[in-house]
Order: structure tokens, then sequence, then C-alpha cells
């Protein structure tokens, strides 16, 4: 597993709240957080905790209240929406808990939309070559209709990888699964993510997915905090882990 | 990852174009192409269709007058009129038409007489073929004395072959040929019967025109253009209200203006299917905004820029728009083509005339559906936040009132516009279709409304259905006001046909008289008078008959108000008019000439209502007149009244008022004189006569002896009375079918957009354990409901059309039609429970594990 020194994402005082009527409720306290390249990252936290909102924030999908946000160096809190949409087009990939598949296009199409949005070139062979490796080649003219849960999420993982991104972004990629598919998914995300030396920074409350992470960080309330490092000795933290 | 990234393409176009064609193919576009189909075939068949009709009569009528200028008018002309056409060797050439009975052995049949002189046609060309063979056709001018030119039927109908002959009044006439084409034929709607063209010479040897006889003098001017202008300059002040001077535009101006009406009424009678369809485009484009939603915020989410999402979906459904159009524009012509074939044999028609405004009309009502009633589900699509693939999606955001709403209303003024051409009936139609779409869709709420707490009391089914009925009380009532309109459509069509024609009937008392026999010489009076003693006819006497002008009011001169006389399908010069209205003094006339009668006793029908009647053989001249009449022209008793008959003028007081009860199918006279009034003028007349069946061959019989007596069969006016009608039902049936299919598609359109709630709602009732039979039945009732308060409706709706056609058409009294309703009501269940449980067939088939597997 490749991990560099080079940050990747870095937020610094990062706050989100809403305006509910005269009350405002405060999403994220302020949230500090480095990942590194390749780095594999849990965040966990209990339904309603703000980690699903900090995903957004760190995949330039929202703007947060105050604080800095930067992917690959660009300063995503001063970006408007066009130049995020870039940014995601360039360096993003997704996976989502629904899927998200285009119910009219077929597997194949779906997986090759990112690369046609990016203008990557051969896109239907590395969509084609991606099938065949998340083992749905044969099913690559079939639309998301005609697939199971499971394989919708196979084929999102492949429509994931096509632009080979910088960082990857899942939010609870096995929680429409039952636990065996949900099983062979991770090992799935995880196989590839090794082979392409992905950042992954994923959304999760299934402590197993979370433990397959060099990594995880617990949101409660708001709050972000360090777990644990798995198989890192805890008192070698290096200085840009320290959250708080 | 930068740079990998090669010149921008145009993935936007790949992109569209792929989902346009799996769309397609997968059926999700099928109800907004469709709409769009429906609302362009529409209007492209029925502006083409009218069109094509509206070129062939104008074309076949009046191509030429047969002439430069005509003059038209109930009675021979002055001779200074020729005079002074002959002092600018004007060409001249006279027709008289009239209506008359024509005999061959024991065939009878009416048909209108064309009387011309020797140099008919002045211009254009007058077709006849001598022999059946010919193939080319021979340019004629007036026949020869004791032949007669006459139209192809009239050989079939009469049973005779060309070389037989005819009997036209007293006089017998060789068949020459069969006539081709007529230079100045001009339509009417309602013909007597075929053309018979024979000599002017042999009009007094038919003894036909007779005092009192209906005859129409066309006399046709040409020649050179700055002598016939000098003739129009001269003769224009000196016309009356019974004479037209015309040219051909003008005669062409006045049919266009008729049949701009009629197509005028049919467009917007189509309307109401195209505003359907409009709607359905409506609900059809929100749906697919709606479905769309996830699709854009993954766009969004994997990078496009939302300009990249706008290019995609304006390619995306301006492609959409442009295939529908075209089918559309397809299967318009074809509906046209069908048309045209069904009604070739009454008109010749020649495709090669089609012009642009069906198709730029049908292409305009395309776009506007495509653009004004979709552009706001497409905008809110295309602002889709990416943030949504996370958050979610809202499945039905409530409509609320704004600038989208009043683009559809706009858009539906440009197309009731672009229909009629007139801004006051657009308007109208506009706030009059919203107030009574408004008391329509107050009233299905209130049924429904009541429904659902009957509905708590019959069963779980009906409960369910009701229920949901009620939920979806917005998106219903749009359904609701469409198959009222087209139910009440149908149900009056039906009472139309095979009712109100019966009951009026059926309101004359048995001895009404059913034969008008006319032109009857005074000689005739004595031998029909036994002859009706002795076959104990039932008959109401002789009036004599005379026709004349009321000139004038207590020495004002009268003008005419509306011209309504017979060969009005010609007019007169606005310069005309304008001159006439600016004469001083004038009051307002009948506007036509009168048929006028004396007789010395009351009529049995009529009342006096002021003054009193004359004695018998009193000699001062006096005049009794109808209380309608009276009223409407502001005369008293005591007026002094001046009428002109031909060139004699005499003037007569008034003395008394009549009450004239018109719905009798008795004789009635507006004017009747004292005998002592009308001793010098000449008079046929007239007589209603009660013929039963058994009888009808008998008196035929007799009657044939006086060939110039005309017999009008009042049975054979019911039934040209009923032909029309029918004619006008398959009119308004095509518009009904319309209807039908838009409103059906708006059902269709509006069952697929709940129908991811309709599929969470079923989940959790299966889920609850609710059978199958019990979710089946739940749908089927809420559809049946919907239908029958469609139907309900309907025929409350229909009640009150037939109530005002019985009162105010027909001048009969009211009366109900409950069979009907149960038609209404029953028809209305039937298929929009069919339609509905369709629509639905597939959610209704699903096992309830797949079910709760696609909602959960």
């Amino acid at each position: 597993m490749k991990s560099n020194s080079e940050a990747i994402l870095k937020v610094s005082a990062l706050t989100k709240s809403v305006q509910l009527e005269e009350k405002t409720l405060e999403l994220l306290q302020p949230v500090n957080l480095t990942v590194n390249t390749g780095e594999t990252l849990a965040i966990v936290g209990s339904s309603g905790s703000g980690k699903t909102t900090l995903l957004s924030i760190l995949a330039g999908l929202d703007l947060p209240t105050s604080g800095e946000v930067y992917l690959k160096n660009h300063p995503l809190h001063q970006f408007n929406e066009e130049q995020r949409s870039q940014v995601r087009a360039d360096h993003v990939g997704f996976i989502f808990q629904q899927f998200l598949l285009i119910s009219s296009l077929t597997a194949l199409e779906n997986v090759m939309l990112p690369a046609e949005l990016a203008n990557l070139p051969d896109a239907k062979q590395q969509g084609l070559a991606l099938l065949d490796a998340v083992g749905l080649g044969e099913r690559a003219e079939h639309y998301p209709s005609q697939l199971s849960g499971g394989e919708q999420q196979r084929v999102a993982i492949a429509r994931a990888f096509i632009t080979k991104p910088d960082v990857l972004f899942a939010d609870e990629p096995t929680g429409n699964l039952d636990t065996k598919t949900g099983v062979h998914i991770a090992d799935l995300l995880f196989q590839l993510n090794e082979k392409h030396g992905t950042t992954l920074v994923l959304v999760t409350h299934d402590p197993k997915l979370a433990q397959r992470c060099q990594r995880q960080v617990e949101m409660d309330s708001g709050v972000l905090k360090e777990v644990k490092l798995n198989n890192v000795n805890q008192d070698e933290l290096p200085a840009h882990m320290k959250v708080g | 990852m930068s740079e990998l990234r090669i010149k921008p393409s145009k993935t936007w176009v790949k992109q569209s174009l792929r989902l346009l064609h799996h769309e397609f193919r997968r059926g999700e576009l099928t109800i907004i192409f469709l709409a769009i189909v429906l609302a362009v075939g529409t209007v492209f068949s029925l502006t083409g269709f009218s069109e094509q009709i509206k070129q062939a009569i104008i074309t076949n009528s009046a191509n030429t007058i047969a002439a430069d200028r005509v003059l038209g008018s109930s009675r021979a002309i002055p001779t200074e009129y020729l005079d002074k056409s002959d002092s600018l060797s004007l060409n001249v050439a006279s027709k008289i038409l009239l209506d008359s009975m024509v005999f061959s052995g024991d065939n009878m049949l009416l048909s209108e007489l064309d009387i011309i002189s020797e140099k008919y046609p002045l211009r254009g060309e007058f077709l006849v073929k001598m022999s059946l063979d010919q193939e080319v056709p021979t340019s004629v001018s007036a026949p020869k004395q004791g032949t007669a030119y006459v139209e192809e039927s009239i050989l079939s109908r009469l049973n005779v072959k060309i070389g037989g002959t005819i009997e036209v009044g007293v006089l017998p006439l060789t068949i020459a040929g069969v006539i081709v084409e007529i230079p100045d034929r001009s339509y009417r709607m309602f013909v007597a019967g075929p053309a018979i063209f024979f000599n002017i010479k042999d009009i007094d040897k038919t003894q036909l025109i007779k005092p009192g006889s209906r005859v129409y003098y066309q006399y046709l001017f040409a020649g050179e253009r700055d002598d016939i202008e000098t003739f129009e300059t001269w003769i224009k002040p000196q016309l009356n209200e019974t004479q037209n001077w015309y040219d051909a535009k003008s005669a062409k101006n006045r049919l266009s203006k008729v049949l701009d009406s009629s197509e005028k009424f049919l467009s917007l009678a189509s309307m109401l299917g195209i505003v359907l369809a409009a709607v359905a485009v409506a609900v059809a484009s929100r749906r697919y905004g709606q479905r769309h939603q996830p699709m854009v915020a993954v766009f969004k989410a994997l990078g496009a820029s939302t300009s990249h999402v706008k290019k995609l979906y304006m390619l995306h459904w301006g492609l959409l728009s442009l295939i529908s159009i075209i089918v559309g524009l397809i299967v318009g012509y074809m509906l046209m083509l069908a048309g045209v074939s069904a009604i070739e044999s009454y008109l010749s028609l020649d495709e090669s005339q089609l012009t642009f405004k069906p198709f730029v009309t049908a292409v305009i009502t395309g776009l506007l559906c495509a653009i004004a009633f979709a552009i706001h589900p497409i905008t809110e699509l295309i602002s889709t936040k990416p943030l949504d693939v996370i958050r979610g999606f809202s499945q039905s955001k409530l409509p609320r009132f704004g600038w989208h709403q009043v683009i559809p209303l706009l858009a539906l003024f440009a197309l009731l516009m672009l229909f009629s051409r007139d801004l006051i009936m657009s308007l109208s139609l506009l706030l009059g279709g919203i107030l009574v779409s408004g008391i329509l869709l107050l009233l299905g709420r209130l049924i429904m409304g009541a429904g659902r707490s009957a509905g708590a009391k019959a069963g779980k089914a009906w409960h369910l259905a009701l229920a949901n009925l009620k939920r979806r009380a917005n998106e219903n009532s749009v359904q609701l006001v469409s198959f009222t309109i087209a139910i009440q459509l149908l149900l009056l069509i039906t009472v139309m046909k095979s009712s109100i024609i019966d009951e009026w009937q059926a309101q004359f008392p048995e001895n009404t008289p059913n034969h008008y026999l006319l032109n009857i010489a005074n000689e005739e009076i004595a031998p029909l008078q036994a002859f009706a003693e002795e076959l104990n006819l039932d008959n109401q006497g002789f009036y004599p008959i005379f026709r004349g002008r009321l000139s004038a009011i207590n020495g004002e001169k009268t003008v005419s108000v509306d011209d309504d006389d017979k060969g009005s399908s010609t007019t007169e010069t606005d310069e005309a008019k304008e001159e006439e209205q600016d004469k001083p003094k004038e009051r307002k006339g009948a506007g036509r000439e009168l048929s006028l009668t004396w007789q010395e006793q009351l009529p049995l029908t009529n009342e006096v209502v002021e003054g009193q009647w004359w004695q018998i053989k009193e000699t001062l001249p006096q005049v009794s007149m109808e209380k309608g009449m009276a009223e409407r022209l502001d005369i008293k008793l005591g007026d002094e009244l001046t009428f002109t008959i031909g060139t004699d003028e005499f003037t007569v007081p008034v003395t008394s008022i009549r009450d004239v009860d018109w719905k009798s199918r008795q004789l009635n006279f507006i004017m009747i004189f004292n005998e002592a009034a009308v001793i010098d003028i000449a008079t046929t007349s007239i007589s209603a006569w009660m013929i039963s069946d058994q009888q009808k061959n008998e008196v035929y019989r007799f009657l044939s002896q006086y060939p110039t007596i005309s017999i009008m069969d009042f049975g054979a006016i019911m039934k040209q009375l009923t032909s029309m009608i029918e004619q006008v039902s398959i009119a308004i049936e095509l518009i009904l079918v319309l209807v039908i299919l838009a409103g059906s598609l708006v059902l269709v359109a509006q069952v697929q957009a709940s129908m991811e709630e309709r599929e969470r709602e079923l989940a959790i009732l299966r889920t609850l354990g609710a059978k199958g039979s019990l979710l089946r039945n739940s749908v089927l009732f809420e559809f049946v409901a919907l239908g029958a308060v469609a139907g309900l409706m309907a025929s409350i709706a229909m009640e009150i059309a037939v109530f005002f056609l019985q009162t105010q058409v027909f001048e009969m009294s009211a009366s109900f039609h409950f069979s009907y309703w149960l038609v209404g009501i029953v028809a209305g269940a039937g298929f929009v429970g069919i339609m509905g449980m369709l629509s639905c067939w597939r959610l209704l088939n699903m096992s309830s594990l797949t079910l709760i597997r696609r909602t959960m």
C-alpha cells in the first residue's frame, strides 16, 4: 500500500452551519484534517453526526461556511460551482450508497461517463477492461434494472476508477447490500484501490469496513477525532494526523 | 490526470444522442412524443383539410362570375340600365334562376333552373358533353330553343337519356348534353336540386313565372375596363336593397367569409383536443424532469459543467420535439388525405393546392407545446444541484404560483389566436375556459369529497379507492375536465341524433300539414279545392301570394339592416352601403322582400292583440301586421306603411297587430292586407296540405297535371335536416375521438407521474398483508369512480346544452333524458376504469417481493 507524505486533501478550521428559522445549527465544529496521497481513510460516526456533510465538502459538492479546503492544492472553498465541477472531473471519483447508475444507459455507458466528461481517449476500451476487472465483462450491454444490487455497485466501482482519480470518495458503499455481497464489494474496492494507488476517503458505520482502512476518524456531533491507525503504532503519529 | 486531457470534443452531442436513442427504445419518451404528435397531427390535418375544401369551393365556384360585373336582383331591372350599358357598348347576358319541379314520365324532381340568354357566358367557359362517351367537352353558350343541358345526376334520377325529353313547367325540352363545368357556379348550402340550363327564349312557354314566383335575375356585364368602370360609377347610386352589384372578387370575399367562420368553428372545437395534448406534454415533461434529476446530479457530481448539461438537454429535448413534430406532420398529412378522399365524391379537390398555412400552423403548435409547456420542468432539471447525489431527490415539489404558470397560459392564448385570429374571441375563450374548468374542478372536488365519506362505509377496496381519489384531487381534476367534455360531446351527439328530432316532430298535432303547394295559378284553385275535398284532405285554404318591399313607414324611407335575400352569396359593394346610410331620415326596414298576402278572414292560428280585424268587403285599404316584426321596426297601430311591388307603390294604414304561432307548420304571414288594398295586384297562391303516406301517390299523380305547381314535401326537408345533423355529427365525432385520445394521454401521463408514489403505497399495503385482489380492486375502483363522476358531470352539462337547443333553436318544450345519464356514467366509468387499469397493469402484476424490493 503506497502512501507518501504529500498532502492531497488539506482542511483547516472548517465549519458548516445551516440557518433553521431563528436557530443556527452547527453541522461541523472547526475541523482540521490532512490526507496524504495514497492513504485510505475511514470516516465513521453515528447517523446525523456530520460525516456525510464533511465528505460533501471534501469532494467539492458543497461549500463550507468558513475555513479552508484544498484538494490537490485547489482552494475549493474559493471556487464556484463550475470550477469545482472541473476539479471533480479531473481528480475525483465517487461511489454512492444508492449506486446512482443512470437507468437509461447500459452498464458500459455508465462506466464510460466520467471518462467522456473528462475528455479522456479510449473510454470504451477502458470501460470494457474495468467491467472485466469487476467481473461484469459479459453484462456490458445490460441496463441497471437488469442487474442485481451487488452487480450495480460493481458497475459503480468500475465507473469510479475509469478516470484514474487522485481521490476516491465512497459514501456507505456497502450500505445497501447484504453482508455477503458487501464483503465482496469491499474486497473489490480495496483491491482496485491498491492497484491504482488511489487515495480513498470512505464514509461508513460498518466497523469491519472501516477496519480495512489505514486510518479512521470519527465524527461525533460535528466534532472530528482520530480513532486509531490500523497497523500503525499510535506513538509514531505524524504531525499532520493530529486532529481536533 | 490533466496531462491526459485532449482537445474537448462534442461529448454532450454524443451523450445526448445516446440518451435519446435509449430512452426512445425503452418507451420513456412515448407520452411526450405522442402528445406532440397528436397536437401537430390534429392541427395539420384540420387546417389542411378545411383549407382544401375552402380552396376547392372557391376555385370551383367563383373562378369567374362568367362576366366582369354582375347585377343580381329579384325583379327585372329597368330598361334604362340596359340602354346605358348599350351606349357604353358593353356585352350583356342574362340568367334567370328558379327552382321548380321537372318531370319525365312518372318521375319528378325538384331542380334548379338556369335560364340563360344567347351570349352566356361572357367570361370563362361553359363546358358540356354532347354524349356520355365524349372525352373532351365542348365549350358552348345557351342551348337551342327546345333543348336543355342538364347535370349528369338528372339522367339517373329522372331515368332519362341524352336525347330524351323532360318537362319543365308545361314545356317539353330535349336533353342535348350533360354539363361538365359551369363558369359561374355558385356555392350554396341548400341547393334545390341538380341544375338544368335552357334558353331564355323558352321561359314564357314554360308558364313558370307568375306573379309571386320566387325568381332571381342576374345581368352579366363585360367590356373594356374603362367602360365597365364608367358604368359602375353610373349605376351604383341607383341600386336599391334588392339589387346586388358585384365583381368576382367581392363574390369570392363573401364566400371566403362564410367559409372562414365555419373553419373557425371547426378549429376552435378541435382546440380542445390540442389544449389537452398540451396538458399531456406539461404533465409528461414534469415527470421527465423529476425522472432525470438523479441523472443530472450524477453528471454534475462526476464533473459535468452546467453548460454541458444544458447543451445536452437542449439537444435532447430539441431532437425529441423535432422528431415528434415531423411524425406529427406525416400523421396529419395522412389524416388529411383520408379526409379528402372521403369527400372527394362531393367536391373535386386538387391536392397540389396545399399551401404553407397548415404546415406553419402545425409547426408553431408543436413548438409552443414542446417549449412553453416544458420550459419550467427543464430549467428546474438543469439547475439540479450535484449535492443531491448525497442528499437525495425531492420527487414531488409542490407547484408554486409564478412566472412558470404564466408562460403556459400565454402559450394557450397564442394557440387560440393562431386559430381564431380574433383577439376578443381568444380572450373570452381563455377566460371562459378557465371559468368552466374552475366550476368543473369545484364540482368534481365536491363530488369526490362526498364520495370519500360514502366510501368509508362501502367496503375496504372502495374506501381505499375513494381516499386515493380525494388525495390526488388536483391531478384528477384535469382528467375530470377532459373526460367530462368528451363524454358530454358523446351524449349530445347521441341525444341529438336519436331524440331531439323525433321529439320535435312528435310535438306537432296529427293533422299538421306536411306539404306546401306553391305557384298555384288562380284558375287552378278550383280543381285543387275540389280534389282536396274529394279525398278529404285537410288543408288550410289557399293564400294568394305576391312579393314586395316595405319601402317607407309614415313617409320615412326604410333602409336595409340585414340582407338575407335569396342569392345572398352575392354582395353589395361597401360604397353603395355607405352612401345609403348617409341618406337622411331613414327607418329600419324589413331588410328583404316579403311574401305578402290578402285575406278577408283572420287565419285560425292567429290572434289579434291590438286594433281590430276588418269587416268582410271593407272598402278602406288596410294591413294587419305580425307582433314581433312590428316591435322590431317600431310600428304602431295607425302607422302608414308604403309598399313597393315591382314599380308600383301604395300606402295603407296598420289597423291590427296579430300574434302568430310560428311553431305550427301552418302558413303564416307577417303582413296581411284586406282585398281593397291589393285589388289590382296579380297573384299566385300557396296552400298547406296534410297528405298521408297512402294518399301520396294519388295526390302526386293528380298534381302532375299541373306541372307549374311546386310541391314542397316537409318529410323530405326533415330527411335533409336529419342528414345534415348526421354530417355535423361526423365532424363532432372526429373531434370527440381527438379529445378522447388527448384525455387518455393526460390520464396515462398522470398515472405514470404518480407511479413511484403508487408503488410505495402498494408496497406498504402488501407488507401490511393486503391481498392482491384488494389492491387490484382499489386501483380499479379509483378509476371507475373518476370516470363515473366525469360521466355524471357530463350528463348534467349535456342536459343544459339540450335544454338550450330545445328551447332556443327548436322552440319546443324542454324534456329530460335520464336514460342517457346512465349511458354517460357507465361509459365514463367503463372507459376510464379500463384505461386506468391498463396503465397500472405492470404495477398490479408485480410480485410482492419485487414491489417491496423496488421501494424499500
